[in-house]
């Protein structure tokens, strides 16, 4: 065989003595000569790959001005993701974001054919909403601040895992978590199965104490105010748990197509509430001539405060196909099924098209969401039926709804490897439910909300 | 897998090469074109969803092998290589590519004592390597002696010194210039650079590997993602056996010269193809291969050039050198 017949050879690497060899003093330095040679001749180019030559720190920068039609909710949230590469497979991810909502969000009671004095959330001051309009607390005002950290990495050739945490907070809400997964590897790491689960442990602190599930709302301009509100109130603050697990399983099918489909399970429990949601109780009275309108109680309308149920399990079902065609476009659709314990179905179906022209892509979006009401939502109680009732929430984002989103999306790739993007998105949301009775058919209990969301980013 | 072809405009591919083939191995990718009278491979050791950026390297690897083929081509008219032999006796610029490849070629003169001639490719014009015993006359051979060495002709590296002069060269008429020595291991660092320099760019956050091999003459970037050595099988002088030496390469290129298909065989000795410029006849006693480790693919394909020059010496020379070899007598 040929291969026995040739001599293998290391050289020694010890220095060669100038006056030993007698050599030219050229060929003594026949390996620096070279060497010097080579580099100048690539002109810097790399000719190996190091770890140190990856770029060590990522940073994506974006903001994100989300404005409601009429200008009943702005937002505006920068976010700031910073990423530290420790070698191709093991980072370290810190994100920032700040968001400002301003505003006001509807409350939960129903319009009418009166004005409707309204205590703002906290006890502190009133609104009064005209007849016939949507009954908006405009107090919505918050600044959050969110940091989330995730540490990634590999755990031997097979595996990787991730571990990480979080922390938002705004003026009357701490949201504290921590997450991680564990990913395995298979079939040449065309498979890949991810274990992932998350904690979140979430205070609310509401302005005026956390408000008591079922009771009245006080009224202002009641003699019995400041009695109504403190007996309308509990404890300073309330908690709640989540607890998320999720299975997944990514696969690439064929050069072309990576298919991924997730199982997750979350569970939640505490005061799931919303303390600045209210329900209207109507007058049912057919024969009287209130008959529609606000039931009234001492003189004054009844609104009672929303109680939820104090557990919640949701599950869901995820699958997404991404398929690249022959010239580089993408094909992202996805599909995910919900359904939870407070008989809440729903389906989100997304649609992305990716153009590539280049340096530059154009990446139009459609995604429809619809589910179906809980089954303690009511748009509004009735003055037959409020003492009876045990749960409640008129939240429209309890109820039956469907919401649109249309965006497109346009990217650059910078020729150094940064990348500038801008998306535009329209937003539509419908609401629907039973259309009231009496008087209150003609108010409209279903507004419709559209709104517009730009963001842009910069990767570099 | 299915095997892909990659179709080039006319301009990118100007000596109509067939098409590229990308197709995918058990777990790399593998782009096989022609260029250079040889094989030429690249390597890609990139998960199957990195399609997308292993067709554009691919793509940047083909065209860039062919424009250094197309560039310095002895046989292509109204290329770089034609132009520079249109202005003899005369000073000319040098685009800075050009340039870098003639101070290298230098360097190559100087330490082989004389013997690494690029202007000695015009013996090519009496020797014929077929495997034959037809030798040229001695007076064809002697005819052709005053148009080799490159000490006749003059070269001027760019001046940095704020002039902005680009470098110059003043090539006697009638000398030719011959790049096929150092022309192909030139093109395999040039793509493997480019190559890690696209994927550098790209942001790429998984690990990657390439190896690049044109005909024997190879280079890679690192270790396979899996952290094995890659495997290359390379040509012995032992035809018949159809054996290959099957190497591993964790870093670095390795090159091979030897006389496996270009010699003349009279009288039961081989003749070497490496024609010793001084005296247009073969070097006597030339290893008939040789293999040399080095950090590039230029400089292992230069050493394995400069030992074989040697003649017999040529064990020796490589041991100086402290690379890694492989020789064969």
């Amino acid at each position: 065989m040929a291969v026995t017949k040739m001599k293998f050879a290391t050289a020694t690497h010890t220095p060669i003595n100038p006056d030993q060899t007698g050599l030219p003093l050229k060929q003594q330095n026949l390996k620096a000569l070279l060497a010097s040679a080579g580099c100048a001749l690539l002109a810097g180019l790399p000719n190996q790959v190091q770890a140190a030559e990856l770029s060590d720190w990522d940073f994506e920068v974006a903001t994100l001005v989300y404005v409601e039609a009429d200008s009943r909710v702005t937002a505006l949230e920068p976010v700031i993701s910073a990423t530290r590469n420790f070698d191709s497979e093991t980072k370290l991810n810190l994100k920032l974001a700040i968001d400002t909502l301003t505003g006001a969000s509807p409350n939960g009671a129903t319009p009418s054919d009166q004005a409707q004095t309204f205590a703002r959330p906290s006890g502190n001051g009133e609104f009064i909403t005209r007849a016939g309009e949507q009954p908006l607390d405009d107090t919505f005002q918050d600044t959050r601040v969110a940091m989330a950290a995730t540490y990634s990495a590999p755990l031997g050739r097979d595996w990787a895992y991730s571990a990480g945490g979080y922390f938002s907070k705004e003026y009357d809400y701490l949201s504290l978590g921590v997450n991680g997964s564990v990913s395995r590897y298979l079939n040449q790491k065309n498979t890949t199965l991810t274990l992932g689960g998350n904690i979140s442990a979430d205070t609310l602190t509401p302005e005026g104490n956390v408000p008591l599930g079922l009771s009245r709302v006080a009224v202002p301009g009641a003699a019995s105010f400041a009695t109504d509100f403190a007996s309308s109130r509990g404890a300073d603050s309330d908690d709640k748990t989540i607890v998320d697990l999720l299975l997944g399983v990514t696969q690439v099918i064929n050069r072309r197509t990576l298919m991924q489909f997730n199982y997750s399970i979350s569970t939640s429990d505490g005061y799931l509430s919303d303390p600045f949601k209210i329900i209207s109780v109507i007058d049912d009275d057919v024969s009287g001539g209130n008959f529609g309108g606000n039931f009234q109680q001492a003189g004054q309308n009844l609104y009672l405060h929303e109680k939820r149920p104090d557990s919640r399990i949701k599950q869901s079902l995820y699958w997404q196909t991404k398929y690249q065609r022959g010239n580089s476009d993408i094909i992202d659709v996805s599909y995910r099924f919900m359904v939870d314990d407070w008989g809440i179905d729903s389906h989100t179906l997304d649609l992305k098209y990716r153009w590539q022209f280049g340096q530059h892509y154009l990446e139009p979006q459609l995604r429809w969401y619809s589910q179906s009401a809980a089954d303690f939502y009511q748009r509004y109680l009735t003055a037959s039926n409020f003492a009876a009732t045990t749960e409640v929430s008129a939240d429209y984002r309890l109820g039956d709804l469907d919401t649109y989103t249309l965006g497109v999306k346009y990217g650059y790739h910078l020729p150094e490897g940064n990348e500038a993007y801008a998306r535009l998105g329209f937003y539509q949301q419908k609401s629907s439910g039973t259309s009231g009775i009496g008087k209150l058919t003609s108010q409209d209990l279903y507004p419709e909300t559209t709104a517009m969301m730009l963001t842009a980013g910069y990767k570099f | 897998m299915l095997k892909q072809l990659l179709s080039f405009d006319a301009v990118d591919n100007p000596a109509g090469h067939p098409a590229p083939e990308l197709s995918r191995t058990a777990d790399f990718f593998v782009l096989r074109f022609q260029a250079m009278a040889s094989p030429c491979e690249l390597l890609i050791d990139l998960p199957e969803s990195e399609r997308a950026r292993v067709e554009r390297l691919a793509r940047l690897a083909v065209k860039e092998t062919w424009r250094i083929e197309h560039k310095y081509s002895r046989y292509c008219s109204g290329n770089r290589h034609e132009r520079l032999h249109q202005q003899p006796d005369q000073w000319q610029d040098l685009d800075d590519e050009t340039a870098r490849l003639i101070a290298f070629a230098d360097q190559a003169w100087q330490l082989s004592d004389g013997l690494f001639d690029l202007t000695s490719g015009i013996l090519g014009k009496v020797w014929r390597f077929d495997g034959s015993d037809r030798f040229p006359q001695a007076e064809q051979v002697e005819a052709l002696l005053p148009l080799i060495g490159w000490q006749k002709l003059r070269w001027q590296p760019a001046t940095d010194n704020g002039t902005n002069k680009p470098a110059q060269l003043y090539l006697p008429a009638e000398m030719e210039l011959d790049f096929g020595g150092i022309g192909k291991e030139y093109a395999v660092d040039r793509v493997l650079g480019l190559s890690i320099a696209l994927l550098q760019q790209s942001n790429i956050h998984c690990h990657y590997s390439l190896l690049v091999n044109f005909g024997g003459d190879i280079a890679c970037s690192g270790p396979r993602i899996n952290a094995a050595a890659w495997k290359v099988a390379i040509e012995t002088p032992d035809q018949q056996e159809q054996t290959a030496a099957l190497l591993t390469l964790t870093a670095g290129a390795l090159a091979t010269s030897g006389d496996s298909q270009r010699f003349l065989l009279k009288d039961g000795q081989r003749y070497s193809h490496l024609l010793n410029p001084h005296t247009g006849w073969p070097i006597a006693n030339a290893a008939r291969s040789i293999t040399v480790a080095a950090p590039t693919c230029s400089q292992s394909g230069l050493i394995t050039s400069l030992a074989l020059l040697q003649g017999a010496g040529a064990a020796a020379y490589l041991q100086q050198t402290g690379l890694k070899y492989w020789l064969v007598d």
